[in-house]
């Protein structure tokens, strides 16, 4: 019980403190209409191009809209404490500071799910695209597990906050590197083999497929084996940020390097 | 000639500043890169191979416009925290002439994502860099440069009113890539957004740009380009003055 609270009352009171866009128009401004507008972009693009149908960027696009707070806020739930002073204190809690970082995902992944989805019905009113009523609640479900994956790949980046200063230099490559990789704006079959085994190790690949599938009216059965990859890359990065923020966090304390900004 | 020279030295030594950081250095150069190579896939995708110096144009003119939007938005708010902003207000100059020099130098920073551009896909995709008009071309990118760098001006004054600017920086990246025909053709966008596009100096740098690399009269949109980036200047340094007057007023210049 006490894991549980640790892991959810200590995920929400760290989001307040650490995220940096929950005041309202940094929250409407950066994390709902942006995303709207990156969508507008690559299906204008797409359309021009004649690459693929609207259905295509909308569902693609949606589902990546997740991984902008999962992202940044899973950098910022670590690097931020660097920042503010309070590394220190956290680290030095007698709790398991696995629970502690894991648990931080959650109130983030919720939140890629809220932009996910507004991206994803704002998206369709604007280009006209109905989805099968049936799909919707697997769709919730895909994009679900693509927020969560997306948290623990922040996550992942964030535990590289422990050893390196400039932590969001990473963070902004990686979110642009999971628009070229991960097939939502440009077809699998139109990028190079080695790209394609890239992106098939990140988040959002398999569930921007899953979607696209369920969209289609395909149904769960098409898309459950992209669903069930989504959560396997997804676990392997929870497992991932756990053991670098272990190591990490030995070798900062053994270097004493722990508040180095 | 004092006052070029001001603009001058302001202008290298904060491009030397920002070209100190990695941050802006990675920002500048990785990520207009993958924007160039995902161009450079979805116009191949599309059937389109031979637009592909277009694509690597349009992501390098992308780049730019980050650079400013980001560097100009929050140029005020950085001399803030480097605690160089009362020097810099104390100046016996307009402050719009002592901030214009950051503005510009984001612009310039930004032409690293076109050089970068460029150069990948000349390396890597072989993307012939045949310019319809090479010369007009190293014309008209400084020109768009120049011009960006004075709207960012209008940007650094009217977003150091808004104390939630970061929210309107964030949110006016694509849309701006998307209204000034950066990547997107203004021809595919629907209608109402042509008015809007013809009042951006963004739009006619672009254009100025694109007609350079792939043929078109590029003066009268890099004219145009000028003329209203020389608008923002002056509706940018109005806005400075009486920012600057009402921050000292209220003793309000160095709080955030």
């Amino acid at each position: 019980m006490a894991l549980f609270r640790l892991i959810g009352t200590g995920g929400v009171i760290a989001y307040r403190a650490l995220f940096n866009w929950t005041t309202p128009a940094m929250f409407i401004g950066s994390l709902l209409v942006g995303p709207i507008f990156q969508l507008l972009f690559f299906a204008y693009l797409g359309r021009q191009l004649g690459v693929a149908d609207d259905r295509f960027y909308i569902v693609g696009n949606a589902v990546l809209a997740a991984s902008l707070s999962c992202v940044f806020g899973g950098t910022m739930a670590v690097a931020n404490e660097r920042r503010f002073g309070t590394l220190g204190h956290v680290l030095l809690s007698p709790r398991s500071r696995t629970a502690v970082f894991l648990g931080r995902v959650l109130p983030y992944a919720g939140n890629g799910l809220l932009i996910a989805v507004s991206t994803l019905t704002v998206g369709s009113l604007l280009l006209g695209l109905r989805m099968p009523p049936a799909a919707l609640p697997a769709l919730f479900a895909t994009l679900a597990v693509a927020a969560l994956s997306c948290g623990f790949f922040g996550l992942t980046l964030g535990a590289l906050g422990l050893r390196f200063r400039d932590v969001w230099v990473v963070s902004n490559v990686s979110v642009a590197l999971l628009l070229l990789l991960t097939g939502v704006n440009v077809p699998a079959a139109g990028l190079p083999g080695w790209m394609r085994a890239v992106g098939e190790a990140l988040p959002i690949t398999h569930a921007a497929q899953a979607a696209r599938h369920l969209a289609a009216g395909e149904g769960l059965a098409a898309a459950a084996p992209a669903i069930a990859a989504e959560a396997t890359v997804g676990l392997g990065y929870a497992l991932l940020a756990a053991a670098l923020l272990k190591l990490f966090e030995a070798e900062s304390r053994r270097r004493a390097s722990l508040d180095t900004l | 000639m004092n006052l070029l020279r001001m603009i001058g030295v302001g202008l290298l030594l904060h491009t030397k500043q920002l070209s100190r950081s990695s941050f802006e250095i990675a920002t500048a150069l990785i990520v207009p890169v993958v924007q160039a190579t995902l161009a450079v896939y979805l116009f191949r995708a599309g059937g389109e191979p031979g637009r592909l110096l277009e694509a690597a144009v349009g992501a390098g003119l992308m780049g730019v416009w980050s650079s400013v939007l980001f560097g100009s938005g929050g140029a005020i708010q950085r001399q803030r925290w480097q605690g160089t902003l009362e020097m810099i207000m104390l100046a016996p100059r307009p402050p719009a002439l002592m901030v214009l020099p950051i503005t510009l130098a984001t612009a310039v920073t930004g032409t690293y994502a076109m050089l970068a551009t460029l150069l990948w896909g000349r390396l890597l995709y072989g993307v012939p860099l045949d310019f319809a008009h090479p010369l007009l071309f190293l014309i008209a990118v400084p020109g768009c440069v120049l011009g960006l760098g004075m709207f960012g001006l209008l940007l650094a004054s009217t977003f150091v009113l808004m104390r939630n600017a970061n929210a309107l920086t964030n949110t006016l990246e694509y849309p701006i890539w998307l209204v000034s025909g950066m990547l997107v053709p203004l021809t595919v966008l629907p209608g109402w957004t042509g008015p809007i596009a013809a009042v951006l100096p963004t739009t006619w740098g672009a254009r100025a740009v694109h007609e350079a690399a792939v043929g078109g009269p590029v003066w009268p949109s890099l004219g145009i380009c000028l003329a209203i980036s020389l608008g923002c200047l002056v509706a940018g340094a109005l806005m400075m003055t009486y920012v600057e007057r009402r921050a000292r007023a209220a003793a309000t210049l160095a709080l955030a």
